[in-house]
């Protein structure tokens, strides 16, 4: 009995993908979550841009706090929870349109996270590619740092004195500080571009300020990686 | 008939739970004698029958080699997991061991998830007895930390114990639902489970009647079993130097000692020392006296090993313990004053121990399966995934596709191509975990991606990997050039096959078939005993003296007729005996009624009367 009601309803489900309309009543759809006629929920089309998902235009500078009540809003609305008594190809709308909601969140609420995802949108990076620069300004600091980790991997590793490895803990905290610091500060340079990139009004433009934030990305990836091995260096301890 | 019930599936006890549709509040359904806990113990009988629960834990004493326990520890493992485990449980594993790990109780073979099957049955019937009909369909709980073979293998268990498992909720999750069942204010908790075999810390948002897990972290090898095995391995060593006796060298002997350790660690918690008091067989008598801070001094390492996960979990959501509002303590374990006292000190604060640390996982459940049923439109659960998802890339790296404590449900897509020319396939291998490699990580699946000959780099397959509501994955592959979808044969690096799952559910079937007599057996037997007394009742009534000879010999034939076939073990039987009796005793109801009647309409009009 399921078999066929799913025949009839992937069926139903390819005419309207041409057309857009609802899979359910046939009412025009217009690729939104619900349909505005029945309230089913829709299929969500592959390919789908984060930012539109949200009904947002491709901009960096966004209300964090907007996104978020629309979040909860569409959380509350899409959860598989809501749809367990509900036919299978609900269930399946359901868990995709909820899996997308959850993945567009975590691409878009962080600054960072919202320049990948746009560079990658874009073209400008393949997803995954994740590149790294050390900071020129900071090479020194860096070759410190690097000395301080292996030496309290020696000295955790031959059984060095306990207030060796205090001195050691003491100049690592110290140096992530500093490190945090500049992360902070690229971050901040990052965000000010975001405005740049949306007034941008040509392709020129827009390639420029993407590449930009794409170089400064790979500066603040460096740094974050730092930190992170710094940090659990010392939660070794 | 679509009601749906909360199990929590526990390493030491396991208990099902309902919501009341009245109070619409959860209640924990008690077995025949009122207990709630079910002991997550199962023992083979000399004549093969399996003894579970209560019975099975007193053949632990005395037959330890046919029973098993503690047998969550062993679920979607392989014999490489669990190798130092295994040495202090007594049970035999045998050959076949690398993916599933098979237990060998006297001449028998089970699966951990068989094991499991036959606890989740004993509730099936316990709930079922307790409604009057059928129940087919839970919501089972597991570990926040558990991976995807484990979370499978819980549902495998169900499957094979006749039940359609609805959905997998994280115990802390669980628990936080029970917590917060009548408060809707904004709320940071933090959920500190420490069971028997397992440890989870999940930090959650509350906020009208939201509940989003921001992070999750744990230890699937920690639990009250480590107090449990430290305590009698401090032990064991005293009687050896003391009594020249290796408690280890006979298994009930060890079983016994640990069982009489486990009720010292009990009053400990309570008071500031214990005597212990051990029995060794013909060699005499083991006794010592013990205080709580000697007992803390050993178990305190142990302790420490939860907040290690504590401090990753706070990171992770990106708070200090200060901002914490409230802290609640679920499992057993929570009942050492140690554990309470280094909580408090982690968090500032005094942990929450009103809800009974026992039963709030299974309670939380059951508000679960009333939200998936509808009866509660108010409340959402937005639960994590607890582990990183990655993918093998080239030199056995992983790179990671899905980060942990992303709220779940979540995707990522990948797209793959050749290297080769005219290369047929790609092989995926997945893995969870935080490390770099992928030979540190834990190995979910693998699969081959079927691609038509072309030319390198021309083939463009997108994978799409899915972590759905329970916490498991889904993938779907989509060759972009052709459009098509295929369908993707993962194969699971740990866990039961799809064809040994059923073999096993049919197997169980012949069982239900059984457990379905034995409760009917016992639900018309209580209805017989019912009846029965209510006639010699009615027959003591006034209005029974309106009885002819003839009715009132009608009955006591009818009595007498279905107190034989109480004797018998025949359902059908009692309750054609018992529609017998039914019909013998009606004119004497209707006389006991009629009376009633009268005596409430005296003194009314017509219009007052309520029919």
């Amino acid at each position: 009995m399921q078999m066929t009601e799913e025949t009839t309803i992937r069926e139903k489900k390819t005419a309207a993908r041409e057309v857009g309309a609802c899979w359910s009543c046939g009412a025009e759809a217009q690729q939104r979550h619900f349909c505005p006629a029945c309230n089913k929920v829709q299929p969500q089309p592959p390919d789908t841009d984060f930012f539109r998902f949200f009904g947002l235009e491709r901009k960096l500078g966004l209300d964090t706090a907007a996104l978020e009540r629309q979040f909860y809003e569409l959380s509350w609305k899409l959860h598989p929870d809501n749809f367990h008594n509900a036919s299978a190809y609900e269930q399946e709308l359901s868990l995709a349109k909820s899996a997308v909601l959850n993945d567009a969140w975590r691409a878009l609420r962080d600054p960072v996270a919202r320049v990948e995802y746009l560079l990658g949108l874009e073209g400008v990076r393949r997803e995954g590619d994740i590149k790294q620069q050390a900071p020129p300004d900071l090479l020194e600091e860096v070759f410190e740092l690097n000395e301080y980790l292996e030496e309290l991997r020696d000295a955790r590793r031959s059984g060095g004195s306990s207030r060796e490895r205090q001195e050691l803990r003491h100049r690592l905290e110290q140096a992530r500080h500093t490190f945090e610091e500049k992360m902070d500060a690229v971050l901040a340079e990052l965000t000010a571009q975001f405005p740049v990139f949306d007034a941008a009004n040509d392709g020129s433009a827009r390639k420029a300020a993407l590449n930009n934030m794409s170089e400064i990305l790979n500066r603040h990836s460096y740094i974050r990686n730092l930190v992170r091995n710094v940090t659990d260096e010392l939660d070794e301890e | 008939m679509n009601r749906i019930v909360g199990i929590d599936l526990g390493t030491t006890y396991s208990l099902v739970a309902y919501t009341d549709a009245t109070t619409r509040k959860p209640v924990c359904i008690p077995d025949a004698e009122g207990r709630t806990l079910l002991p997550s113990i199962v023992s083979l009988d000399t004549d093969g029958a399996l003894a579970v629960g209560w019975p099975a834990r007193e053949r632990l004493l005395h037959q330890p080699e046919r029973t098993a326990y503690s047998v969550k520890r062993l679920m979607g493992k392989g014999i490489d997991d669990v190798r130092d485990e295994l040495a202090l449980f007594p049970y035999r594993v045998a050959a076949g061991s690398e993916q599933v790990i098979r237990i060998q109780l006297s001449d028998k073979i089970f699966t951990p998830p068989e094991i499991s099957a036959h606890i989740l049955r004993e509730l099936k019937r316990r709930a079922e007895n307790f409604f009057g009909e059928e129940v087919t369909r839970a919501v089972i709980t597991v570990p926040a930390y558990f991976n995807d073979a484990q979370r499978q293998a819980t549902k495998d268990a169900g499957r094979i114990a006749g039940l359609e498992v609805e959905r997998l909720v994280n115990e802390p999750t669980a628990a936080s639902l029970a917590y917060g069942l009548d408060k809707h204010q904004r709320a940071l908790i933090a959920v500190y489970d420490f069971g028997g075999g397992t440890f989870d810390i999940s930090i959650l948002r509350l906020q009208e009647g939201l509940f989003e897990v921001l992070a999750t972290n744990g230890d699937t090898h920690l639990g009250g079993d480590d107090l449990d095995n430290l305590f009698v391995e401090k032990i064991r060593e005293e009687i050896r130097e003391q009594h020249g006796v290796d408690v280890a060298g006979a298994v009930d002997l060890y079983q016994r000692l640990r069982d009489t350790l486990i009720s010292s660690k009990h009053e400990l918690s309570s008071c500031e020392r214990a005597i212990l008091r051990f029995l060794l067989d013909g060699k005499g008598e083991f006794t010592r006296e013990i205080s709580r801070a000697e007992f803390e001094s050993w178990i305190a390492p142990i302790i420490e090993r939860t907040l290690g996960p504590c401090k990753r979990a706070l990171k992770d959501a990106g708070l200090q313990p200060a901002q914490i509002d409230e802290v609640v303590l679920v499992g057993g374990s929570t009942r050492v004053p140690l554990v309470r006292r280094r909580v408090e000190e982690l968090f500032g604060r005094k942990p929450h121990c009103e809800l009974n640390p026992d039963e709030v996982v299974a309670l939380g459940a059951a508000i679960q399966a009333n939200i998936l049923s509808g009866g509660v439109q108010d409340m959402l659960l937005l639960d994590v995934t607890p582990l990183s998802l990655g993918i093998e890339t080239m030199g056995g790296a992983v790179a990671k596709i899905i980060p942990r404590n992303s709220t779940i449900p979540a995707s990522a897509t990948e797209m793959f191509t050749t290297y080769v020319d005219n290369q047929t396939g790609v092989d995926i291998h997945v893995a969870q975990g935080e490390r770099e490699l992928v030979k540190d990580c834990r190995s979910l699946a693998r699969f081959t991606l079927k691609i038509p000959p072309q030319p390198a780099g021309l083939p463009r397959v997108e994978v799409k990997f899915l972590i759905d509501a329970d916490g498991l994955l889904q993938v779907t592959a989509r060759d972009l050039r052709t459009e098509d979808e295929q369908t993707v044969e993962v194969k699971p690096s740990y866990g039961l096959s799809d064809d040994e799952v059923e073999r096993m559910l049919i197997e169980s079937i012949e069982h239900a078939e059984e457990d379905f007599a034995a409760s009917q057996l016992i639900g018309a037997r209580n209805e017989a005993d019912t009846i029965l007394r209510a006639t010699e009742k009615a027959l003591k009534e006034e209005e029974a003296a309106e009885l002819t000879d003839d009715e009132r010999r009608q009955i006591a034939e009818a009595e007498a007729a279905l107190s034989d076939a109480l004797k018998t073990e025949d359902y059908k039987l009692i309750r054609e005996r018992l529609e017998q009796l039914n019909q013998a005793t009606h004119r004497l109801a209707e006389l006991i009624m009629n009376s009633a009647m009268q005596t409430a309409m005296k003194g009314k009009r017509p219009d007052e009367v309520n029919l």
